[in-house]
């Protein structure tokens, strides 16, 4: 029973969010509150704990906390016998601080510190168990492959506040609301470098997938509803910053297209279950983004908030039902809603609202992004009419292929053959359960677009009855073999990047032993020398002695002899 | 005669004194080259003396002094020499700092 | 060239002969008997600069008594004899380097000082004349001199006796 305080911790600090954002969740978002804190630094750039939260906030916030709060309760079942609980609840404390902080913040410089947090605790977390070579290969592989991203973020607030003169982020975004932004193109590339790398977009898309070593609770809150969210987050508050720049635009639309649709073919030709769900994040977090980038935060948010609800429901059922049959892989399991009831019918949910059928959440917030960039297709945003066609053409392809998958998940894991199960836990399925009631709660509320919603309907019966057809065929497909492979991508990480470190690391180590060594060497080589010279002076034998003595009287002689005749 | 005759007598006398202390070995011949030396010196004394003929004869007492200082020398010398054999069995002026520290 | 300064030259070249010699010989006897040959001709070389007690006062101190000395401490200290006996030491060339600067300095010197200058033998150096000046003007230098000779005489004793009666 130690495993509860922590919780009843969590439940605090997760209240203590509600209470703060609900308030906001209806504010008019043009007008925002500001609390004032206090102010801790000198001059530019500074730090202050001035927060802003407006609507947008509100449901991030929400989610941070209510997904924290349900993954600490999950996780005294499933964590309950490990010999490191403690460290990892308390890691999952300080993530939710981190994670609102982020959020709620009106300071560049806070974001930032915030949003290395959660790096440095996805790095622990994911090295929960480092035992395992995988795990700590994963977990460093996350840290750096974001922390290549988080330069772009870093360049970007000095450039933001070298252009606009302030860091809070209220003011920058007043201050480009009533003049044209200035240097949006450079400010916005860098920031999508920075979301590239936090959120895992193609190219820097290859550490979350094998970030699934950790533990699955903390896949289902860090990189599935919050962390990875957290680079969506961040555009959509920045928005009115760069929005103006069409190179940046079409660079976030273009990303997102690629990887959306990459994403999700490899997510088809997964044989893990945990690793299919990461693809699948990464596939969806990609839809925001194409949604951010015709300039509509509002969708783009409210599919972040309905994903971080399902995709956070599905791993934590993955967790179950890995906990039922002891791996995550498919082929280990079958047949297992007989076993698993409960998983069974929340995880259906769950996975209907990630295929986005109707009236799941997920189904109204993938019509939102649909619509989005169907209205940007007329060219009236920044993005350029034929940008959002193809953007759109894409997203309704990854549609359909999200139904594929998402139906052979859901067949491999609970139809067919039963594989050999333990049953489910009740600390494990409570969690579950709320978030199924979420995925269809939060669609009350939420905008109908009749047309999209007919298509994507269509699009994704189409899906469904594909995958069933291939289940029935054994799943074989042409292509599978490099998508499984995930067309070698990773390559360039796991080897280009680790020589080209090595060769210049060796070449530095180079310079540093001829061209700077050579000066201690050298003076210690100098010193050696000089002593020994000086050192034959004190040979302690008479004859050098009485040498040197004659030597120096004839030089003395000479010498003022020579003086005497010269002068 | 030339008073340069015996003076570069000297001269010579002298320089070849000198590489006898400084590179002969045994510490017996070592002293012989300082009589060398001293003998150059003598010379010159006398030299001058023939030349100046004062009735101080400073030179050749001078000289004098010097036959008998040279003989107080060596006798003492020697003597040091003697207790130095005693002592480390050796009297060759190379070796013998290491024999005294061993 | 008068008979005295030929008969000089010929002695200066018996000098630094038997000199050279005397470092140079590698049997030790041979070199202490070279010195006397040196210091036999440096005798040589008083008498025909007029000082006749010195060159007597030479050959009775140096050759009779240095020269025994050092052929008995050549005896005691049991140096071996024989060819080879007197090596020399890797301080050979800068020993030669600075007795070739020590003559061609008091060469140049003297050179530069007493060009020209001959020698009159005005004032020979009788035993008169030499016993006049020694006890009426160095007598308090004489006197100090067999001090010195005391002291010496003394100190060897001390030293010779200090080893065997420890």
């Amino acid at each position: 029973m130690r495993r509860w305080p922590y919780v009843v911790v969590t439940a605090l600090v997760s209240a203590a969010v509600a209470v703060w954002a609900i308030p906001h969740l209806g504010d008019d978002p043009s007008t925002s509150v500001t609390y004032r804190g206090n102010d801790v630094g000198p001059a530019l750039p500074r730090l202050s704990l001035d927060t802003v939260v407006d609507p947008m906030a509100a449901q991030v916030m929400l989610l941070a906390a209510g997904v924290a709060l349900l993954v600490q309760v999950y996780s005294t079942a499933y964590m309950g016998d490990d010999k490191r609980y403690r460290s990892y609840a308390w890691l999952i404390v300080l993530f939710e601080i981190a994670m609102v902080a982020v959020v709620a913040t009106d300071n560049l410089f806070v974001l930032l510190i915030g949003w290395e947090i959660m790096g440095v605790c996805s790095y622990l977390l994911i090295g929960h168990a480092w035992e395992l070579p995988q795990a700590r290969a994963g977990a460093a592989k996350a840290f750096l492959v974001t922390r290549i991203a988080d330069i772009g973020l870093l360049v970007a607030i000095i450039v933001l506040g070298q252009t606009y003169g302030t860091y809070r982020i209220s003011h920058l975004i007043d201050a480009a609301g009533q003049e044209e932004p200035r240097n949006a193109t450079a400010i916005g590339l860098l920031l999508v470098l920075a979301v590239v790398g936090k959120s895992a977009q193609v190219p820097l898309h290859t550490w979350l997938p094998d970030a699934m070593p950790g533990p699955t609770p903390i896949t289902a809150l860090i990189h599935a509803a919050t962390m990875v969210a957290a680079g969506v987050y961040l555009l959509a508050r920045l928005l009115p910053v760069f929005e103006t720049s069409q190179v940046a635009m079409t660079t976030l639309a273009v990303v997102a297209a690629v990887t959306m649709l990459l994403a999700a073919l490899f997510a088809v030709a997964q044989t893990d279950l945990k690793r299919a769900l990461a693809w699948s994040t990464v596939s969806q977090l990609a839809l925001m983004f194409a949604a951010l980038s015709t300039g509509n935060a509002a969708a783009g948010i409210n599919h972040l908030v309905s994903h971080g609800a399902f995709k956070a429901l599905l791993f934590l059922g993955c967790g179950v039902a890995m906990v039922a049959v002891g791996s995550s892989a498919l082929s280990a399991m079958g047949g297992l809603r007989k076993s698993l009831p409960v998983t069974f019918w929340t995880m259906t949910i769950g996975f209907a609202a990630l295929a986005g059928v109707v009236p799941t959440v997920g189904f109204f917030s993938k019509d939102g992004v649909l619509d989005a960039l169907h209205v940007a297709t007329d060219g009236e945003a920044t993005l350029g009419g034929a940008t959002a066609w193809v953007v759109l053409v894409v997203a309704v392809l990854t549609s359909g292929v999200t139904a594929v998958y998402a139906t052979r998940l859901w067949t491999s894991t609970f139809l067919g053959a039963p594989a050999p199960a333990h049953g489910e836990r009740r600390a494990m399925v409570g969690p579950l359960l709320l978030l199924a009631v979420a995925c269809l709660a939060l669609s009350v509320g939420q905008e109908l677009h009749v047309g999209i919603g007919a298509l994507s309907t269509l699009v994704a019966a189409v899906g469904i009855v594909a995958a069933l057809w291939l289940r029935d065929r054994g799943w074989r497909v042409r292509f599978g073999r490099p998508l499984a492979d995930e067309l070698g991508l990773d390559a360039v990480f796991v080897r280009a990047a680790p020589a080209v470190t090595l060769g210049a690391a060796r070449m530095v180590d180079a310079i540093d032993a001829d061209g700077i060594d050579v000066y201690p060497r050298g003076g210690a080589w100098f010193a050696q020398r000089a002593s020994w010279v000086i050192g034959a002076v004190q040979s302690a034998r008479v004859q050098v002695y009485a040498t040197i003595v004659a030597g120096g009287a004839l030089l003395i002689v000479i010498g003022s002899v020579a003086a005497g005749v010269g002068s | 005669m030339p008073l340069l005759y015996p003076l570069l007598l000297s001269a010579a006398l002298f320089g070849i004194g000198l590489y006898g202390v400084l590179a002969r070995r045994n510490a017996v011949l070592v002293l012989v080259g300082i009589e060398l030396m001293l003998n150059a010196v003598n010379l010159q004394l006398v030299a001058y003396d023939a030349w100046f003929a004062e009735t101080l004869h400073t030179g050749q007492v001078l000289t004098l002094f010097v036959i008998a200082l040279a003989a107080a020398e060596i006798g003492l010398g020697l003597a040091i020499v003697l207790a130095m054999f005693r002592a480390t069995g050796t009297i060759d002026v190379d070796t013998v700092e290491r024999e005294v520290e061993a | 060239m008068s008979l005295p300064e030929v008969v000089f030259l010929l002695l200066s070249a018996v000098v630094i002969a038997s000199a050279v010699l005397a470092v140079g010989s590698r049997q030790l006897v041979h070199a202490a008997l070279w010195l006397v040959v040196t210091l036999g001709g440096v005798a040589g070389c008083f008498v025909l600069m007029t000082a006749e007690l010195l060159a007597w006062v030479q050959v009775l101190v140096y050759v009779g008594a240095v020269v025994v000395l050092v052929v008995f401490a050549l005896m005691l200290t049991r140096s071996p004899t024989g060819a080879r006996s007197a090596e020399v030491t890797a301080n050979r060339p800068m020993a030669a380097v600075l007795g070739l600067a020590a003559s061609l300095g008091i060469g140049a010197t003297v050179i530069t000082g007493f060009r020209g200058v001959r020698i009159t033998g005005a004032r020979p150096g009788t035993a008169e004349s030499i016993g006049d000046a020694l006890f009426t003007h160095w007598v308090l230098g004489f006197e100090v001199l067999s001090v010195v000779l005391l002291a010496a005489l003394i100190a060897a004793i001390v030293l010779s006796r200090s080893g065997s009666e420890r």
